[in-house]
């Protein structure tokens, strides 16, 4: 690994919090938006009594997504002390604070007993970990025998993957450190999960990254600066457009894959 | 004799049935039932009248379209009072009744009858004529505090006519709006007044008027056939005289099959050239009043006028870039907001996914409620240049702009597409959402397109006027052998009675006679 993990893990959830995110994810930081999420939910096949955890949760839109769809309880869990703050803010504001709560935390070192939560979801965040193996298998300790993960991600093929989506502002877009769909679902396997269904959904991630450069060309069409991102909206652009054109060679996408622990 | 079953297969239907509804004939405006059916991917009305036949027309060109707005319909909102009682059901009781799902986000005032121009295409049959009104400031007055009393604090008025730029008490009329609080005074005009008298324009300017003005394109052909009358120099005046004011304009395009389809992607990209231009709307001909002979299976509709656009400015519009209007009902009306520097054009579909928070049909959970709010706002009937700064004053929106972004008023163009119905295409489950009203002198609150199909508008100018104004009936290729013209240009019919009842269906249970 070319960057400190621990490097890698702050700047993550800094950027994620940061004005710059919000402004150019808007608040669902991840591909395929609420229909996405609504079949991930689905897949875990909770309800009222249940309780799912959301590793990496943001600002907590897909947590109280689930908890609305299904009726179960959910505690969301992110490094970010800031976006913490504001999914507490939105649970209060919903009214649904009685169900879903949110904790600062690791993902590779989770603030939850062995086998005490009935689903795990995670979206487009196992990428950022530098430590996958870690947080897998933190992923399978955390879930009762017979409870489901649902996990969406980038994927990439790292060796196509053109220079210009290397280094750290790749990475906090989730693609640096990406891995093939097949990968992934080893990762999972290894963690002692069985592997239930995998799909590839690149489509989805073009459309974001087709939201993103729309943003981008708005900030410098306007010639505004964004908190965070400072001058840099022409790097941004570039990212873009290279994450681009590597979704449309096949070489970057997005993929799901739902596994239960036996 | 042994039947040869075998010879014979059942068929299918070659239409997917999707509603049952009500309607009017076209002919003698008796109200039918009707039939909303997907034929080829094209959304089309039936219905049977007793005495005139069977009647089909082009609702939706584009069912796919069709089936995915459904889920933009916003529960609607109460008016604080309902003018008239459910007696007859819709469309009969206008309005509005208390069955009437929506309030009025937009009055219409007419004030007058006269007009300066005789145009071929005039869904309200005015011009130069003898027999026409001129309302009465202690009419308008009446009008005005009906629609108060309804809405509290009205959003829009708009006056329209005939011509309301020639009605001598016109500039009283909007001051009159202006001291009761409503929101936003609008003046539907040809532009004429506008480009020769710009007193008329710094009066606009003084009142804070928007100018909602004719625009239906550079050919000349376009305006001899729409509006009989090369205006050409005349518009670019009026918008001219504007600017040069401070007075914020709508162009407003009504667009004719064969005539002006083609100029649509201009239309926009004037608009985002001038000053004065801070949006467009698209209109498909309205086929009541006065209009060229149509075919109903073949009018234009919303989809068609997006899909025109799209492939006029394919570096600016996709049709998704249109967004439904959900306080009315969705196909109604599609709205398309942008940030342009008059070069580059993004619309706002691109930064945010707004048919997301519009979705009110998915037991979903919208992520943000203030967001939600503020989409509401613009993407409404009633909704004026600069409704975008509710979103963008929005903290926790989806766009989330940074204050360094400041005032973009300057840089947002809003492109709508409005489709209003005909005698053809009514339908009342449309109908009971409308959020366009007519005002009357009796101050009732009659939803437009009921106004301009059922008979409404041919009552109201008759009491107005004194004089009898016979029932419009659309000029359509089919019903040509029984049309006769009117005394204002529109067509009429002789067959025109008080209809056979149409008994399907109402008042009488199963074995009664």
């Amino acid at each position: 690994m070319t960057t400190d993990a621990a490097h890698v893990k702050a700047c993550c959830a800094t950027a994620y919090s940061s004005e710059a995110a919000r402004f150019l994810l808007g608040d669902r930081f991840h591909p395929g938006g609420a229909a996405l999420t609504s079949r991930l939910v689905r897949a875990l096949r909770v309800g009222p009594g249940d309780e799912i955890v959301d590793v990496a949760c943001g600002p907590g839109a897909s947590a109280l997504q689930a908890a609305h769809e299904t009726g179960c309880a959910v505690i969301g869990v992110d490094l970010a002390v800031a976006g913490v703050a504001a999914a507490i803010h939105a649970a209060a504001s919903t009214g649904m604070d009685d169900r879903v709560r949110f904790v600062v935390g690791d993902a590779e070192a989770l603030p939850l007993a062995d086998a005490s939560v009935d689903g795990a979801l995670c979206e487009c965040a196992l990428c950022t970990f530098p430590d996958k193996p870690g947080a897998t298998a933190e992923l399978a300790r955390v879930l009762r025998p017979g409870a489901r993960l649902a996990l969406a991600d980038i994927t990439a093929r790292p060796d196509r993957l053109p220079a210009e989506l290397d280094g750290l502002g790749a990475w906090i877009a989730c693609i640096a450190d990406a891995r093939p769909l097949d990968e992934l679902a080893d990762l999972v396997t290894h963690a002692g999960f069985v592997i239930e269904s995998v799909e590839r959904q690149d489509a989805a991630l073009g459309a974001m990254i087709e939201r993103v450069q729309s943003r981008l060309d708005a900030a410098r069409m306007l010639g505004a600066t964004i908190g965070g991102l400072g001058s840099r909206v022409d790097d941004a652009i570039a990212i873009a457009r290279a994450a681009s054109r590597a979704v449309a060679n096949g070489d970057l996408g997005y993929g799901i894959l739902i596994a239960s622990r036996p | 004799m042994a039947m040869d079953t075998g010879a014979r297969a059942r068929t299918d239907r070659d239409e997917v049935f999707l509603e049952y509804t009500k309607s009017i004939c076209p002919v003698c405006k008796t109200v039918v039932d009707a039939e909303v059916n997907v034929r080829s991917g094209r959304v089309i009305m039936r219905k049977r009248c007793a005495d005139h036949g069977q009647f089909e027309a082009l609702v939706y060109s584009d069912a796919d379209l069709y089936m995915a707005q459904q889920r933009c319909n916003k529960p609607g909102t109460l008016p604080l009072e309902f003018q008239t009682e459910v007696r007859d059901g819709c469309p009969l009781d206008c309005g509005m009744c208390p069955d009437h799902k929506q309030h009025a986000c937009l009055g219409i005032i007419e004030v007058n009858t006269a007009c300066n121009l005789d145009c071929p295409i005039c869904f309200a049959d005015s011009g130069h004529q003898p027999d026409g009104f001129s309302l009465t400031v202690a009419q308008v007055a009446v009008m005005l505090d009906a629609f108060v009393a309804a809405e509290g604090e009205p959003e829009v008025v708009q006056f329209s006519g005939g011509e309301p730029s020639i009605h001598p008490q016109i500039i009283t009329f909007m001051e009159m709006a202006k001291e009761r609080g409503i929101r936003t005074v609008m003046l539907n005009t040809n532009g004429i007044r506008l480009a020769r008298d710009s007193r008329f324009v710094a009066e606009l300017a003084r009142i804070g008027t928007h100018v909602y003005m004719q625009f239906d394109g550079f050919d000349l052909q376009t305006h001899l056939a729409i509006r009989g009358k090369d205006l050409r120099e005349d518009k670019q005046r009026a918008l001219d005289n504007c600017a040069e004011h401070g007075v914020t304009v709508t162009l407003v395009g009504a667009v004719e099959r064969g005539v002006n389809e083609h100029e649509l992607g201009a239309i926009v990209r004037h608009g985002v050239a001038h000053p004065a231009v801070q949006s467009v709307v698209f209109q498909p001909v309205t086929h009541t009043g006065r209009h060229r002979v149509f075919d109903p299976l073949e009018r234009l509709t919303n989809a068609c006028v997006m899909r025109l656009l799209t492939e006029q400015l394919p570096e600016w519009f996709r049709v998704s870039d249109f967004t439904p209007v959900p306080c009315c009902f969705p196909t109604c009306r599609s709205m398309c907001y942008a940030l342009t520097d008059g070069d580059s054009f993004i619309p706002f579909t691109r930064l945010v996914d707004i048919e997301e928070y519009l979705d009110y049909v998915s037991n979903r959970v919208i992520p943000d409620l203030a967001v939600r709010e503020a989409l509401e706002r613009m993407f409404s009937s009633s909704a004026t240049p600069g409704a975008e700064g509710a979103l963008l004053a929005c903290e926790d929106c989806g766009i989330d702009l940074p204050a360094a972004f400041g005032d973009i008023t300057k840089n947002v163009f809003t492109t709508v597409v409005q489709d209003f119905q005909d005698a053809y295409t009514l339908n009342v489950r449309q109908l009971m959402k409308c959020c366009v009203a007519q005002i009357t002198p009796d101050g009732r609150l009659i939803p437009f397109c009921a106004y301009n199909t059922v008979g409404y508008r041919e009552q109201v100018r008759a009491e107005l006027s004194g004089s009898s104004v016979p029932t419009v009936v659309p000029n359509a290729e089919q019903l040509q052998s029984i049309l006769a013209p009117g005394p204002h240009g529109s067509m009429t019919s002789g067959a025109a009675g008080p209809g056979t009842r149409n008994a399907t269906n109402v008042g009488r249970r199963l074995g009664s006679p």
